[in-house]
């Protein structure tokens, strides 16, 4: 994103957002390519200022060298020469291109690397927390939402009606207030705004839309984690652009419902908050051990605490019964060529893999969690056109959907 | 998406290196330094060993495996700096520190002011750039004031890498040092100089650095029997076997009542039995009884 004055918009520009006049018209559409008369009537009708496409003709050669050493920190730990790895890597070079002539500054070192966590203590001393302890630690202390429970016994009724469904999923007005944004996002594309869950379960499905709601619910137990243990805003951004892919490449393999990927995707990292609060300590040890030795964030946990997320994620989605096969996905997103049937687990694996190559010009600060290339090939697609499209997609989705949950 | 970057600009920078060369060369530093490279970082190793490799003029890993058996040990500095890193600051852990002090290292002085013998022996076992074994001189000086005088203390830190023993031995610091400590610290003892902050010297000198391969059973055996051995963050690079060999060094070297102190997350569960651990507020400490 790069917000120019009036006077600095040239023919040619694209407009990253949509632009809309101080009466609330929109004028042009995110995309448009501004023409000559189109800035005479941006200047006729007072708009001051606008949301364009970076200029990367601005950017140097030395920009150039700058981002692709950045960028290619990231890739140290992944086979150098897979396709799929090698369009992420190109992927994730462009969008750090775009950041850094949008005005994005390249972190340095220190910057990667500044920590101070003395203030926080872990609930178990070291080697003394299984996953299971550390789960039950977890689950004698709080409660999961009565609503979570609801909704999974309809999700498990097959007889359940789409009035019952829509019924216990109108209860909570905050989830139906979240399932509705959701629907109505470039996620789902409908023409018409959708105003009723009942409307939502008639355009969707009764199934799809109770898992929705499932995944969502869950989300609200992790709401009280303190900011200064982990910042949730990226940490929910990450998940959520998992699912958008997750959904996306779930719709490349045929007889794949879309919204278990979605949901599977939006927890995939649930094990890691439980970390966060019960091993604080260890976790920030574990990132910062991650971003020295240009490991992935799961290893290095491995190497710190013995255990990672998704050790603390089998347990704790058994705790919360949750429904196997979106359990499956979560717990084996690292790994998922060791599950019997891994095509699922292995659609929620690539996600995260294109998840981090995009959040690379965010500000990412782990390295690639390393793609399983069986597992890839398990997908059957075409790398380049796949992945591109996912990304480009999930450009116009990623801000709205974010701002169903938040 | 349009692209300013050329579709054949490589992601692969250098060397291939075969699985079979991966082998041996990891086998090779296991047995030099029994840090243990895992198949899984398998391109990461060869990436970072790929400019080691263009800078010797070498197209590929046998020929480096190759070089590293003739070159008698200097090209070992290189690798070792290579397969290590040395995050560490001022103060790092606090919380394990203060319990240290108040608890552990008031017991073990106590014990041999009974004993009338005014002497203390530390090794701190991975010291990388100096940090922790000037933080415990800190700590020591904090505890003894004008009594330190009178005492004998010899802390004795090994590296594997030469550099960062020598970056040590100089006490220059940056910024990044000192993000877990307190201001008084750094008042009280360093001054700012060019390029960083300089310890002073009279607490440089009490300390004895050397680079030392905790592999090197030989080495290890050098080292004055301890009344505290502080190894923090540093077998987190071992395998398990090898964690239980320098484990058992500590152990040896250990003076009966002597402490184990290791990182945060660390712990010996698995490791070793024949510790007792000994938790203190938060932290837990390894003792070998008396």
């Amino acid at each position: 994103m790069s917000i120019k004055p009036i006077d600095e918009l040239k023919p040619g520009m694209v407009l990253a957002s949509d632009l809309i006049a101080k009466d609330g018209r929109l004028l042009f559409r995110s995309g448009t390519e501004l023409a000559d008369n189109q800035l005479q009537l941006l200047k006729r009708v007072a708009i001051l200022e606008a949301d364009v496409e970076p200029d990367l003709s601005d950017l140097t050669e030395a920009d150039l060298l700058a981002v692709e050493d950045y960028v290619r920190e990231f890739f140290l730990y992944v086979n150098p020469d897979h396709p799929a790895v090698i369009e992420m890597f190109h992927i994730a070079l462009e969008l750090t291109a775009r950041a850094v002539a949008g005005g994005w500054k390249l972190p340095d070192l220190d910057e990667r690397r500044a920590a101070n966590v003395e203030h926080l203590e872990d609930v178990f001393v070291a080697g003394m927390g299984t996953p299971e302890t550390i789960v039950e630690h977890e689950t004698e202390l709080a409660s999961f939402p009565d609503i979570f429970f609801r909704i999974k016994e309809v999700l498990e009724d097959d007889a359940a009606s789409a009035d019952r469904i829509a019924k216990v999923v109108s209860t909570d007005l905050s989830l139906s207030a979240k399932l509705l944004k959701l629907v109505n996002s470039p996620l789902y594309g409908f023409p018409q705004t959708i105003d009723s869950i009942s409307r939502a379960v008639a355009l969707v499905g009764g199934k799809e839309l109770s898992t929705l709601a499932l995944g969502i619910s869950a989300i609200n137990y992790f709401k009280d984690i303190p900011p200064e243990l982990v910042d949730m805003p990226s940490f929910w951004r990450h998940s959520i652009t998992c699912g958008i892919f997750a959904r996306m490449l779930a719709g490349t393999q045929s007889g794949l419902s879309a919204e278990r990927f979605f949901i599977g995707g939006l927890l995939h990292d649930v094990g890691r908050l439980i970390l966060f609060k019960k091993l604080p300590y260890a976790s920030t040890e574990a990132m910062l051990f991650a971003r020295e030795n240009y490991l992935p964030l799961v290893e290095a946990e491995m190497a710190v605490m013995e255990l990672c997320h998704t050790d603390i994620s089998t347990p704790l989605l058994e705790a919360w019964k949750f429904p196997e096969s979106l359990a499956v996905m979560i717990n084996y997103h690292h790994s998922p060529m060791e599950y019997p049937n891994p095509l699922e687990p292995a659609i929620v694996h690539v996600a995260d893999n294109l998840t981090n190559a995009v959040e690379i010009a965010q500000g990412g600060m782990y390295v690639m969690p390393g793609l399983d290339e069986q597992a890839w090939e398990l997908l059957g697609i075409n790398p380049e056109e796949t992945l591109n499209q996912a990304v480009s997609q999930y450009a116009d989705q990623i801000d709205l959907v974010m701002s169903a949950f938040f | 998406m349009s692209s300013l970057f050329s579709k054949s600009s490589t992601l692969r920078q250098g060397v291939k290196i075969t699985d079979e060369e991966f082998i041996r060369l990891r086998d090779f530093i296991y047995g030099k330094s029994g840090i243990f490279v895992d198949e899984k970082r398998k391109y990461l190793f060869e990436s970072r060993f790929s400019r080691r490799l263009g800078e010797l003029g070498l197209t590929n890993f046998t020929d480096y495996i190759k070089y590293l058996k003739v070159d008698r040990g200097q090209e070992l500095k290189q690798l070792f700096a290579m397969v290590t890193t040395n995050e560490t600051s001022f103060c790092r852990d606090t919380k394990q520190l203060d319990s240290f002090r108040d608890n552990l290292l008031k017991e073990v002085l106590d014990r041999q002011r009974k004993a009338g013998r005014l002497e203390l022996n530390v090794w701190s076992a991975g010291c990388s750039s100096g940090e922790e074994p000037y933080t415990l001189v800190f700590l020591l000086l904090e505890i003894l004031k004008a009594e330190i005088t009178r005492w004998r203390i010899n802390i004795t830190a090994v590296d594997l890498s030469e550099d960062m023993i020598t970056r040590a031995k100089a006490g220059i610091y940056t910024e990044y040092a000192f993000k877990t400590t307190p201001d008084d610290i750094r008042k009280r003892y360093f001054k700012e100089v060019e390029g960083g902050w300089e310890l002073d010297p009279r607490i440089r000198k009490l300390v004895k650095f050397m680079p030392m391969n905790l592999n090197d059973s030989l080495a290890i055996k050098r080292i004055p029997r301890s009344h505290i051995v502080f190894c923090r963050n540093v077998i987190i690079y071992f395998d398990d076997a090898m964690k239980r060999k320098v484990v058992q060094a500590f152990y040896d070297n250990l003076l009966p009542g002597g402490y184990l102190l290791l990182g945060h997350s660390e712990s010996l569960h698995k490791i070793s039995q024949s510790f007792k651990p000994v938790h203190n507020a938060g932290a837990i400490a390894y003792k070998k009884e008396e």
